[in-house]
């Protein structure tokens, strides 16, 4: 066994993938705190897109354009400047300057501000596919407004947006990658492109870190595309085989 | 010439408006303006690139032989799983170290190798200097590589929407095997692929925003340089932290460079069915 | 073979300089009053002017690039250019890797930034936001000294920190004295001195490979002349309104 210690203590794959296990915490926080806060903005946005207030509906579908019809990279800068010029003004008088321009709180802001506008468009586009006839059913049967929602909009909505929404949860993950592109570092925490880069700076090795941060990617995101099929298959389960939906990789719309 | 247009809007609007007129359009602001070329350049060439690597990614995973399929599913789905972002900083990078590693075969005495074993690049002349534009062109390429994955797969589907009927009509004039797939299959998959192509191209557009990370001097660098607050008056005006002005105007220039795309695909989308019974 | 693919996989470069005739030297561009973007876009500063006069002087043929901070010396082993002017002291981390030429600016000591009005008590830093940009000598400084019970955030560039420090969200910046005179000057007094001078790092001198000896010498000689016959004082003066330090010797 010794040698089994040996190899894997010289090796410098595993090296890398011990250096990069912690960075890739750092992913995965943004990611994981971004999409369960980005998901209940989504659904509103999506219904107020849909509203027949016009006041909301324009402001969801200027909203919803702005934040897909513009870089998250610049989204990014544009936050952080803004929230520092605001720091004399409100958060230090509020207290909360600290908190509100760390990192570890910007960034998931901006990302839940950008996934919401992605997530709302998938959802708007799902709730415009519901079948007509349900929601008639549902009426015909007397069901108030909120009665029709959440019996027969919403399970069809999530259900025939889930496999485009997977792939929107994939591509926030990756889009992670952005957030120590843009924000100060503080206290060592770094990302796993910024580690993987900071290791290429020393011994000028490109192919190995890149490909183990390459790895860490692939890794997560077929996890996620793993879980999210299995919640595919629950949601479908009364759906006739032939007529249930595959996650397919449609990626076109969902990178930022 | 700039001069005479400060002065015709001096005119209109009044001569509180000439200092900041000519605050931004002096150098600085112009090199700004200037580096906006390098935008469009990687998102035109870019998108060029990606357009001949997914018909050569789609034309893969329709071979007939095994590997080669192997190849093209490969290349379609690997940015399943890793961030375009990698992809930027991987490739430029990598090809430099391959063409300096070709050099140190072809101009690296042994001795000097032999020296340099650990670190790079192997020797003295065995350096590539680079230069801004070839900078961008090794930017569009990793672009086309990038997107091309993308386009790949939507030309792919766009291969298989086309109505088996036309196919078959083809076959039976008489055409080849060949020309059906060259004259009907190809020349009628852009109308499927139009929708997905222009996606593509919005995914481009905003990748430009990126182009500062492969050391190009582009305009968020220069927003950057513009907008950091400056105190010394010899360095231009004195001035504080105005980062998230040019941010808003990088921001809602985007904007506008998305809602320009999408007039022109539309107008595009149009253009292409005509005569078309179905439409996607 | 190799010739083969070298060619094609160049053809498309084909205004590309080879290891060329031309001297190159690194520089930030966010350094003022060392190396800044003037308002018509172009690179200016004492390190420019001192770099075209020692290049005119040791009759070579320069130019300046720009480079990121971060990465200036690790470019610099790779050979993207030829020496880095861009304010670095000389330190013997440092030395390690780099050579440097004799120095064109005497040691300057870091200074502590702070926003108009908050005291700190310098024996006792604790629960303090400190500033620096990263991978610089004050860096390293707060790494080893502050670290414990205090917030250290590195920047990448010289003017976030400056930046943060004006909006709060730091409470001290350390950097060069020479960086900051200009900043404390033209802040309005907003942004004052306060904490003690800290010493670290020696002079600022060219960065250079260790195997280019012979640039080295060179340009020690240009150096040396622009001491001796006050061309370098005149300059500093210039720039920072200090000095004369060399006229004597």
């Amino acid at each position: 066994m010794d040698w089994l210690i040996d190899w894997l203590g010289n090796n410098a794959i595993v090296q890398d993938i011990i250096l990069l296990a912690r960075p890739a915490g750092f992913n995965l926080y943004f990611a994981l705190i971004s999409i369960p806060i980005g998901f209940p903005f989504a659904v509103l946005l999506a219904l107020g897109k849909n509203s027949k207030n016009r006041l909301i509906s324009i402001f969801s579908k200027a909203y919803i354009y702005a934040f897909r019809g513009s870089p998250l990279f610049i989204q990014f800068f544009m936050f952080y400047s803004l929230m520092l010029s605001f720091n004399r003004s409100l958060w230090k008088p509020l207290g909360v300057d600290d908190f509100v321009l760390h990192p570890l709180f910007l960034g998931p802001l901006v990302l839940v501000l950008n996934t919401s506008a992605y997530a709302a468009e998938i959802f708007y586009g799902a709730m415009r596919t519901v079948p007509k006839g349900q929601i008639e059913a549902a009426r015909a049967m007397g069901m108030s407004r909120w009665q029709e929602f959440w019996s027969v909009t919403w399970p069809n909505t999530i259900r025939l947006a889930w496999p485009s929404y997977t792939n929107e949860v994939v591509f926030l993950f990756h889009a992670t990658t952005l957030v120590y592109f843009t924000l100060p570092v503080i206290n060592e925490q770094k990302d796993l492109m910024n580690k993987a880069g900071e290791l290429f700076e020393k011994d000028y090795n490109i192919f190995l870190h890149f490909s183990v941060a390459a790895m860490y990617f692939i890794a997560i995101s077929m996890t996620i595309f793993f879980v999210f099929g299995l919640i595919q298959k629950r949601l479908s389960r009364h759906v006739r085989k032939d007529e249930r939906q595959k996650i397919r990789f449609k990626p076109v719309n969902y990178i930022r | 010439m700039i001069e005479s247009v400060i002065e015709l809007l001096v005119s209109l609007l009044g001569e509180d408006w000439r200092d900041g007129l000519e605050y931004i359009t002096n150098g600085k602001h112009m090199a700004w303006y200037a580096s906006l070329r390098f935008t469009l350049i990687a998102a035109f060439a870019g998108a060029a690139f990606a357009v001949f690597f997914g018909l050569m990614g789609a034309a893969l995973k329709q071979s007939a032989i095994a590997p080669l399929r192997w190849v093209g599913s490969f290349y379609i789905n690997i940015v399943r799983g890793v961030p375009d972002v990698l992809f930027f900083l991987f490739f430029p990078l990598a090809f430099e170290q391959f063409v300096e590693y070709l050099f140190a075969q072809t101009r690296c005495t042994a001795a000097e190798l032999a020296a340099n074993a650990g670190s790079w690049p192997p020797c003295e002349a065995a350096q590539w200097f680079l230069n801004s534009n070839d900078y961008l062109l090794l930017a569009c390429v990793s672009f086309g590589i990038v997107y091309g994955a993308f386009a790949a797969n939507v030309i792919h589907g766009a291969m298989q929407a086309v109505p088996l009927g036309q196919l078959e009509a083809a076959q039976a004039y008489g055409f080849t095997k060949k020309q059906v797939f060259w004259r009907f299959k190809v020349r009628q998959m852009w109308t499927y692929a139009l929708p997905g192509l222009s996606n593509v191209w919005m995914l481009l557009l905003k990748a430009t925003a990126l182009l500062s990370l492969l050391q190009i001097a582009d305009i968020v660098l220069w927003a950057d340089r513009l907008g950091a607050p400056n105190y010394l008056a010899r360095a231009g005006m004195v001035h504080p932290d105005w980062r998230w002005k040019y941010y808003l105007v990088l921001f809602i220039f985007y904007i506008l460079m998305t809602m320009l795309s999408e007039r022109i695909f539309d107008w595009l989308k149009r253009r292409a069915n005509r005569g078309m019974l179905e439409m996607n | 073979m190799k010739k083969l693919l070298l060619t094609v996989a160049l053809a498309a470069f084909a205004t590309t300089g080879f290891a060329a005739d031309k001297v190159r030297f690194g520089t930030e561009g966010a350094y003022a009053p060392w190396n800044f973007m003037d308002d018509s876009g172009k690179l200016a500063g004492f390190e420019i002017e001192l770099g075209a006069e020692l290049c005119r002087r040791a009759k070579l043929d320069c130019e300046f690039v720009v480079n990121e901070w971060d990465s200036i010396i690790p470019n610099l082993i790779a050979g993207n250019y030829d020496g880095i002017m861009a304010g670095m002291s000389v330190t013997d981390e440092r030395m390690k890797t780099v050579m440097f030429s004799e120095e064109y600016y005497p040691a300057d000591p870091s200074r502590y930034a702070a926003a108009k009005g908050d005291k700190f008590d310098f024996d006792n830093l604790k629960g303090v936001k400190i500033g620096a940009q990263g991978a610089t000598v004050q860096a390293a400084y707060l790494e080893a000294n502050l670290k414990e019970g205090n917030t250290i955030k590195l920047y990448e560039k010289p003017d976030q920190s400056v930046a943060d420090l004006a909006a709060g969200n730091i409470d001290l910046l350390l950097a060069d004295g020479s960086f900051l005179d200009p900043v404390v000057e033209g802040s309005e007094g907003n942004i004052v001195y306060t904490g003690p001078n800290i010493q670290i790092g020696g002079g600022v001198a060219v960065g250079l490979r260790q195997k280019d000896t012979e640039l080295g010498e060179k340009l020690n000689a240009a150096i040396a002349e622009v001491k001796k016959d006050g061309t370098l004082d005149k300059m500093i003066k210039e720039f920072f309104k200090k000095g004369p330090f060399y006229a004597a010797e």
